[in-house]
């Protein structure tokens, strides 16, 4: 078999396995050719949808991350405002309470200052009225006395 | 005695024949040229073309089907590319790296996958182009040209004073090397791809049924690898060529 | 072909294969072994040692295939025939 191969091999006096000729040459131009053409058919285009694409892909994450800041910032502005507003509030609640306070404290004392008048003035009143009624008594007792003298001593002794 | 017999009576029914060395000549001028390496070589580039014209038809944001694919095939050629030459340089040689691996491995499969030796041809058989050592040669030659091209562009005449770069001493091994690396670059492809197809010749001879099916499969895994290596090593030798010794010892 | 230098050829083929064959499978073992030993070690990286030893071992494989080279033209491009 083998020297089959060999003399087929030989009885092609021509070529063979290494048989270099114009093949080559044209074989290089014709790969630069398909080159050039894949080139312009395969890599650029789809080069560039694969480059747009990471770009836009890089453009949107770089967007979202700017929104997404954007929303941070916007929700630390509405906490912060909402802090304000709880501290206003807290503010508000806690004069009112204090002026709540004030006027209880106000009617409060008020009150124990009418309460304190109106006795002042019932136990003046009291003391005047014992006094009156002391001095009514005195006089009573005075003329008590006088008519006792009278008519005891005699009305000369009583003058 | 029986087995010969038996294998005669295969040769004669034309199951199985091995043809090495024969080519289906054509004449141009003076010069001859392998018909049966332009033959397949058209239907490998017809191939390429009608893939990426079906890829590059309709170029959608989110790819779809054979888009898809041929993006896949795409970013592992520039991956290729930018892994041997470097993210700076890589991309005006992504075309000449990619078309070597593309050519090389549609020419490998196509030969390992479509049985071209039933189209007869008036002589020699029909196969994969990279079975020609013409082929193989013109593709090395084209790497050692587009390193020197690419030494040449990016550092002028310097670049074969970095033939001295460690030691004078070096300058005739890197010479020598300039020889070997066109040498081995096509006779390991040829060898790779004609020893696949003897091996499974010559086992299709012997048993033409089934038998030869795992030789096939680990042909197809070693063509596919050998486009791979085709194609990774012009890019290193490129690569190689391009990076400056200078810069290394800055950073 | 001179029967001598058929006879010559034939036997310098299969020593061009078959001694050509030892030192790439010495080594693709050597390799092999290795990158199991790696893999076992770090199962993690196992991606990357199998890439890497597939395109050595097609490395090495190609001085078998110098060789086989060599027994082509010894059979079929006989420079002394």
């Amino acid at each position: 078999m083998m020297t089959q191969w060999i003399l087929l091999a030989e009885q092609t006096s021509e070529g063979g396995l290494f048989d270099l000729d114009a093949t080559l040459p044209l074989m290089a131009i014709q790969f630069l050719l398909l080159a050039t053409i894949l080139n312009i058919l395969f890599y650029k285009p789809l080069g560039k949808a694969i480059d747009d694409r990471a770009s836009y892909v890089q453009g949107q994450i770089a967007q979202a991350k700017k929104q997404k800041e954007e929303a941070l910032a916007l929700a630390q502005r509405y906490e912060q405002e909402l802090k304000e507003v709880r501290k206003q509030s807290q503010g508000i609640i806690s004069t009112a309470q204090s002026e709540a306070q004030k006027i209880v404290s106000d009617q409060i004392q008020q009150a124990q200052q009418e309460v304190i008048a109106e006795r002042q003035k019932a136990s003046e009143e009291i003391e005047a009225e014992r006094v009156e009624a002391l001095s009514a008594l005195e006089q009573e007792v005075t003329a008590l006395s006088r008519q006792i003298l009278e008519k005891v001593i005699g009305l000369e002794f009583a003058q | 005695m029986d087995l010969a017999n038996t294998l005669n009576l295969l040769h004669s029914v034309n199951l199985a024949a091995i043809e090495v060395g024969e080519h289906f000549y054509w004449e141009i001028g003076k010069y001859k040229i392998h018909g049966q390496v332009f033959l397949v070589s058209w239907f490998v580039i017809g191939v390429l073309l009608v893939a990426s014209i079906a890829a590059t038809r309709n170029i959608q944001r989110i790819p779809t089907g054979f888009q898809n694919f041929m993006e896949y095939v795409l970013d592992f050629l520039r991956g290729l590319a930018k892994d041997q030459i470097g993210e700076k340089e890589y991309r005006p040689w992504v075309p000449f790296i990619g078309t070597l691996f593309l050519f090389i491995f549609v020419s490998n499969w196509s030969g390992a996958l479509i049985p071209w030796k039933l189209i007869e041809i008036p002589e020699g058989e029909l196969s994969a182009p990279t079975v020609d050592i013409n082929t193989t040669v013109a593709f090395a030659l084209l790497t050692s040209l587009a390193y020197f091209y690419a030494g040449i562009s990016k550092k002028g005449l310097g670049y074969f004073a970095d033939y001295a770069q460690p030691s004078p001493i070096m300058v005739p091994f890197r010479a020598i090397e300039d020889f070997t690396r066109p040498l081995s670059l096509s006779f390991r492809l040829f060898g790779n791809i004609l020893a696949d197809e003897l091996a499974v010749g010559v086992l299709v001879l012997l048993v033409p049924l089934i038998v030869p099916l795992p030789l096939m499969i680990l042909g197809l895994f070693t063509s596919a690898i050998q486009a791979l290596i085709f194609a990774t090593l012009a890019a290193s030798y490129i690569g190689e060529a391009m990076e400056s010794h200078g810069e290394e010892h800055h950073d | 072909m001179e029967p001598l230098v058929a006879a010559a050829s034939v036997i310098a083929a299969a020593l061009a294969v078959g001694l050509g064959a030892i030192g790439p499978g010495i080594g693709q073992g050597n390799a092999a072994g290795q990158a199991v030993e790696g893999i076992a070690r770090q199962p993690e990286a196992e991606g990357k040692i199998r890439a890497t030893l597939l395109l050595s071992l097609a490395f090495m494989e190609a001085l078998t295939i110098y060789g086989l080279v060599v027994a082509l033209v010894l059979l079929f491009a006989n420079p002394f025939a």
